[in-house]
């Protein structure tokens, strides 16, 4: 369990790092908290020739708001967004979930941008990001381009990310007053990947669910929304009855195929229920103003 | 069976039991702990030898395949690579490893010809570093023809052909089959007023201590002497054995232990690794280290532990127990490194705490294409007490009895001991209503079954478990051989013993030598606290170290819960000798004869008159330089010092037919564990809301670290009984072969408060009554968790027949008892 040998590059600016990913090409990786590049690298599942440590890119650790949205750079660390009094007032969604993610070591080193860039399907953050309609924003030599979450994550490790460019920002809308949010997981321990999880936000009027978002992970090769259990509670009053049904139509509707030892499909259909009706009870209990 | 205190004149305890001690029984902080709490201690990694080169394996990516040929010719060429051999080159020089069965199993360090399991090694490299070892494997060509794969253990009866893994042992995956009946077993059966039946399935799990198994090892080509750093036990009870595999006489191999940073068994005489360190050592003429990493640790340790399918049967007569009659199947994996020690051991307690009058065991073992089993805390009886367990509580729903009050009925009672088994082993002493009693009234029992039924009002599922088992301690040799086939009975050895030697130095401080290894337990405290208590010493004066094999005594180790006791046998022997020099000596300085003379205080002095006496030191200095104040006597060598090596305290052999198995684990522990859990029925999550442990292992030299080994085995129980599964598929390959996926239960799955109490029945056959209780808690945790979850669950009617209790098993089976509800 040692890597194979690699280079070794270490930028100091933005225009550094896209130089040196110019001049290595597919033929190099970035290390950014390295806490599932390194792992993959010792059992050499991953034998890049080259790592370029961006460690030293200060200008991408940053967490503001920006009007609408909160920024976030892609190399800030975990447990800065876990014990950020911004992102817990700017998105409780991101910061509940970050209670599921990994052990506090892990989360010292680990960043948010080397999470979504890895694209474990698995991951809390990837269904995060996609349940709040976040953006993330892509750099290259040619400029900066904006992707939806929803467009960003293409498979099991795979992600729009083109050769040349690297994950720079991930931007999340701001929480509107009204939005209840809540996420739920199971793991097989505390800290450990999902065997499933479930994101929610709820936007409620008048006792009137204005807009349902739920987004699972840790069931396919990608997180994604369940649009049809969305369906069912957008205009609708929001009783435990409308909730059942939701998450029902979670669960018969959502074909599991991230099938392992600690979830098969079955199980991962008990769990689609069981945590798409707490999530959205809890959404709909915090959606006060 | 009976009551038998024939055995108790045989007693050979020195020590008996005492009111009042100064040292034993006291929360004494552990003496290995400033080295090792500081990051301190020396482990194998921390070995460096000038020269030293760096070993890595090449592992069979199949399960099982003929090796037909091996291109090693990329690999040498690499800079920085010093020896690239494989299995048949290996096979020139050194012999098969180290193996207990018989008829014999041949394994070697790495494999010739035939793999036989994923991730058995095939080839090795040396290099300048373990980095340049590992570019050097992924250069290594195998061509292979793959074989046939057993995987289930079911299966493997049937197997014949390709699919047979030893064929010169014949042509099935069959091991042995062997019945043995204890008692009158068919009576039993036929005057039963009710004959429970379980099918039960026991899940191969390992000890997987956070140190994999490693070696140094160099070669003299000057003297032709191995010098091999392991961290290995048993070093000094069969580590000649290692010179047998390298074709060298014994004295030309010396064992250094290191500390090992856990074992749990796993490192019982660990052969492969350090064999495999030497033969490279030899070749590549310069000193190696291979330290296994995690993937070779959880593919190929030799540790998977026991892997069992029972068809098991129980006979009830008016509410009593009376026979228990099982057929297991155990999956041993590709080879049999220990026989079929793991159900001799088993049989040392298979009626649990129970008085039952016959017992009868089918025993099938078969080879598969994993792991190959070794040792892990419980060494079987675990299994066993799962298997008493289950069937005891399914008597009880069967009956409509009580959890409690069934067992207190059914339990030997405190005046009938010692007491002799079926299986003819013999029961020391005990109390189990007292311990029942005590755990019972620490959980607060009733207070649980009245939360109870409160939350199941609200729909919640709380179930509460009562397990009440034996923990076997102070193993003998024989459960390793008295199952082999009558034409195979193989090394039918008989001793266990433990060697100390003790010596006090001019300035009257104590120096230990212990001849077994420090593997994660706490040797040097339980040495330290009883010879201080034997010489009335501080613990302060006493050092400890650990002796090689040149050096060494008989020292067979740490195992099967017995080196507290073994070590205080030693110690008593060593520590008579000793006080008998500081006496004489003591007497020829005070001018009195030895029977006025008393050792108290850290003084020799004369009875009733303390004021007239010398303390140790004085009487130590004297002892090592003054030989001419004192008359010739021979008895009067300079200096202080003893030797003794105590034998197992109580062994009696197997008869012939193994109708009786004779004596072979005597000093027997008791434990009930309690845990009340919830269980969400929606996710088959389970949430632990209150555990109870309440242990007995006789006298306590320690209570504190006692208590440490309690909570730590029940931690491993609870990892055997709900996360940790090595899982091979199909095709036999291991599927959770990282800390990723075979899951550990971390601090957070544990209990918040883990309540322990203690009784303490006193063992007539060891010295002050000890038994020992390093296996403990795993012993128990199983049936308990099991019970638990079951009664959570009794609304649904769930049966828990298989471990672990994975929330995924638990909602498959709440969806199908519901369904089937409809």
């Amino acid at each position: 369990m040692k890597p194979s040998a690699f280079h070794y590059e270490k930028p100091s600016s933005l225009d550094g790092l896209l130089d040196v990913m110019g001049k290595h090409g597919e033929a190099a990786r970035i290390l950014a908290g390295g806490q599932s590049l390194v792992p993959m690298m010792n059992f050499r599942l991953a034998t890049p020739e080259v790592l370029i440590d961006i460690n030293g890119l200060s200008e991408l650790d940053y967490i503001r708001q920006d009007g609408d949205s909160l920024s976030i750079g892609a190399l800030t660390r975990h447990n800065v967004i876990y014990d950020s009094p911004l992102v817990a007032e700017l998105s409780p969604l991101m910061a509940e979930a970050y209670k599921h993610v990994a052990h506090t070591t892990i989360r010292n080193r680990g960043t948010i941008g080397g999470n979504l860039s890895h694209a474990d399907p698995s991951s809390e953050l990837p269904a995060v990001c996609i349940c709040l309609e976040g953006h993330m924003i892509l750099r290259s030599k040619q400029g900066t381009r904006e992707v939806p979450a929803g467009e960003f994550f293409l498979g099991a490790l795979e992600t729009a990310i083109q050769p040349g460019e690297f994950l720079a920002e991930i931007k999340i809308p701001v929480r509107k007053p009204g939005v209840g949010s809540a996420f739920e997981e199971v793991s097989p321990r505390r800290g450990d990947f999902a065997t499933t999880a479930v994101a929610a936000t709820l936007q409620i009027d008048g006792g009137i669910c204005q807009t349902a978002r739920i987004a699972h992970a840790a069931v396919a090769d990608r997180p994604a929304r369940i649009e049809s259990a969305e369906a069912v509670l957008e205009g609708s009053a929001l009783d435990k009855a409308r909730i059942n049904q939701a998450a029902e139509i979670a669960a018969s509707e959502t074909e599991p195929s991230l099938i392992n030892y600690h979830g098969d499909a079955d199980y991962k259909r008990d769990l689609l229920r069981a945590l798409t009706k707490r999530a959205l009870q809890r959404a709909s209990e915090n959606s006060v103003n | 069976m009976a009551k038998d205190t024939s055995f108790l004149e045989k007693s050979r305890q020195v020590e008996p039991p005492r009111e009042a001690y100064k040292w034993i029984g006291k929360d004494m902080k552990r003496v290995e702990d400033p080295r090792l709490l500081a990051g301190k201690g020396i482990y194998l990694d921390d070995v460096q030898l000038p020269k030293m080169a760096h070993a890595a394996v090449l592992r069979s990516p199949h399960a099982h395949a003929r090796i037909l040929s091996v291109d090693t010719s990329k690999a040498k060429n690499l800079p920085g690579v010093i020896l690239v051999m494989t299995g048949a080159e290996a096979a020139e020089v050194t012999g098969p490893t180290a193996s207990f069965a018989s008829p014999p199993c041949p394994q070697y360090c790495l494999a010739v010809e035939r793999v036989r399991h994923v991730g058995e090694a095939v080839a090795a490299v040396v290099a300048q570093s373990r980095y340049l070892a590992e570019d050097a494997i992924d250069l290594i060509e195998v061509e292979y023809e793959e074989l046939p794969v057993v995987v289930d253990p079911l299966e493997a009866i049937k197997s014949t052909g390709d699919a047979v893994l030893h064929p010169e042992r014949g042509d099935s995956n069959v091991a042995i089959e062997r019945t043995l009946r204890f008692g009158p077993v068919d009576e039993d059966f036929a005057n039963a007023d009710q004959v429970i039946e379980r099918k039960l399935r026991w899940p191969r799990v390992g000890a997987v201590p956070l140190e994999t198994c490693g070696a140094v090892a160099s070669y003299d080509e000057g003297t032709g002497k191995f010098t091999i750093h392991a961290n290995t036990s048993m070093y000094n009870y069969v580590g000649w054995l290692i010179a047998v595999s390298l074709n060298v006489p014994s004295h030309r191999v010396n064992i250094i232990p290191t500390l090992a940073g856990g074992s749990f068994g796993s490192k019982l005489f660990l052969h492969k690794v350090p064999t495999l360190a030497a033969t490279l050592a030899r070749a590549s003429g310069r000193p190696v280290k291979f330290l296994e990493d995690r993937l070779d640790n959880l593919m190929n340790c030799d540790n998977h532990a026991s892997d069992r399918v029972y068809n098991a049967k129980l006979a009830i007569k008016d509410g009593m127990m009376t026979g228990i009659s099982f057929h297991v199947v155990d999956d041993y994996g590709a080879y049999l490194q220990f026989g079929y020690g793991t159900h001799g051991n088993a049989l040392s307690q298979a009626s649990g705490p129970y008085k039952l009058s016959s017992l009868e065991m089918n025993l099938v073992a078969v080879f598969t294409n994993k792991c190959q089993q070794g040792a892990y805390r419980g060494f079987g009886s675990e299994v066993m007490n799962f298997l008493v367990e289950r069937l005891a509580d399914a008597a009880i729903e069967e009956l409509g009895d009580d959890p409690l009050e069934f067992r207190r009925r059914n339990f030997i009672k405190p005046e009938e001991f010692p007491y002799r088994i079926p299986t003819g082993n013999l029961y020391d002493s005990g109390d189990y209503p007292k311990v029942l009693d005590e755990a019972a009234e620490l959980l607060d029992y009733p207070g649980w079954r009245k939360k109870q039924e409160a939350a199941r009002k609200e729909g919640r599922y709380i179930g509460i478990g009562v397990a009440t088992c034996q923990e076997r301690s102070v193993f003998s040799a024989t459960e390793f051989w008295f199952l082999n086939p009558d034409e195979a009975q193989g090394f039918t050895l008989t001793s266990s013993p433990e060697g100390v030697s003790v010596k006090i130095d001019p300035t009257g401080k104590a120096m230990v030598t212990l001849h077994a290894p420090f593997w994660g337990n706490s040797p040097e405290t339980m040495a330290t606290q009883i010879l201080a208590e034997h010489l009335t010493m501080d613990p302060a004066d006493i050092g400890i170290s650990y002796s090689d094999t040149d050096s060494g005594l008989n020292g067979t180790g740490p195992g099967g819960s017995r080196y507290t006791v073994m070590i205080a046998g030693a110690l008593t022997g060593a520590a008579g000798k000793i006080r008998e020099k500081l006496l004489t000596v003591g007497g020829h300085m005070l001018e009195a004869s030895v029977e006025d003379l008393e050792l108290a205080d850290g003084r020799v002095s004369v009875k009733g008159a303390p004021e007239h006496g010398k303390t140790i030191a004085e009487v130590a200095l004297h002892a090592h330089y003054f030989r001419l104040s004192m008359p010739d006597d021979p008895l009067l060598t300079s200096g202080i010092d003893a030797t003794h090596v105590y034998d197992h305290p109580l062994t009696t052999l197997p008869n012939g037919d193994r109708t009786d198995l004779g004596v072979f684990y005597p000093i027997m522990g008791h434990m009930c564990h309690m845990p009340v859990i919830e269980v969400d029925i929606e996710t088959g999550k389970i949430e632990f809301l209150d555990y109870v442990a309440v242990h007995d292992c006789g006298t306590m030299v320690n209570p504190m670290t006692l208590k440490g080994h309690i909570r730590g085995g029940t931690a491993s129980g609870i990892g055997t009984a709900m996360y940790e599964h090595f899982y091979y598929d199909e095709q036999g390959q291991l599927l959770n072969a990282s800390f990723a996926d075979y899951l550990i239960p971390t601090l957070h799955e544990l209990p918040v408060d883990l309540r322990t109490g203690h009784v303490e029945t006193l063992s007539p056959f060891t010295e002050f009554g000890i038994k020992g209780g390093g296996e403990g808690g795993r012993m128990g945790a199983p049936p308990a968790l099991a019970a638990a979850v079951e009664d959570a669950l009794r609304p649904f009617g769930v049966k828990i027949d298989e471990l672990p209790l994975s929330p995924r098993r638990l909602r498959s089976l709440i969806r199908a008892a519901a369904s089937s509800k409809v």
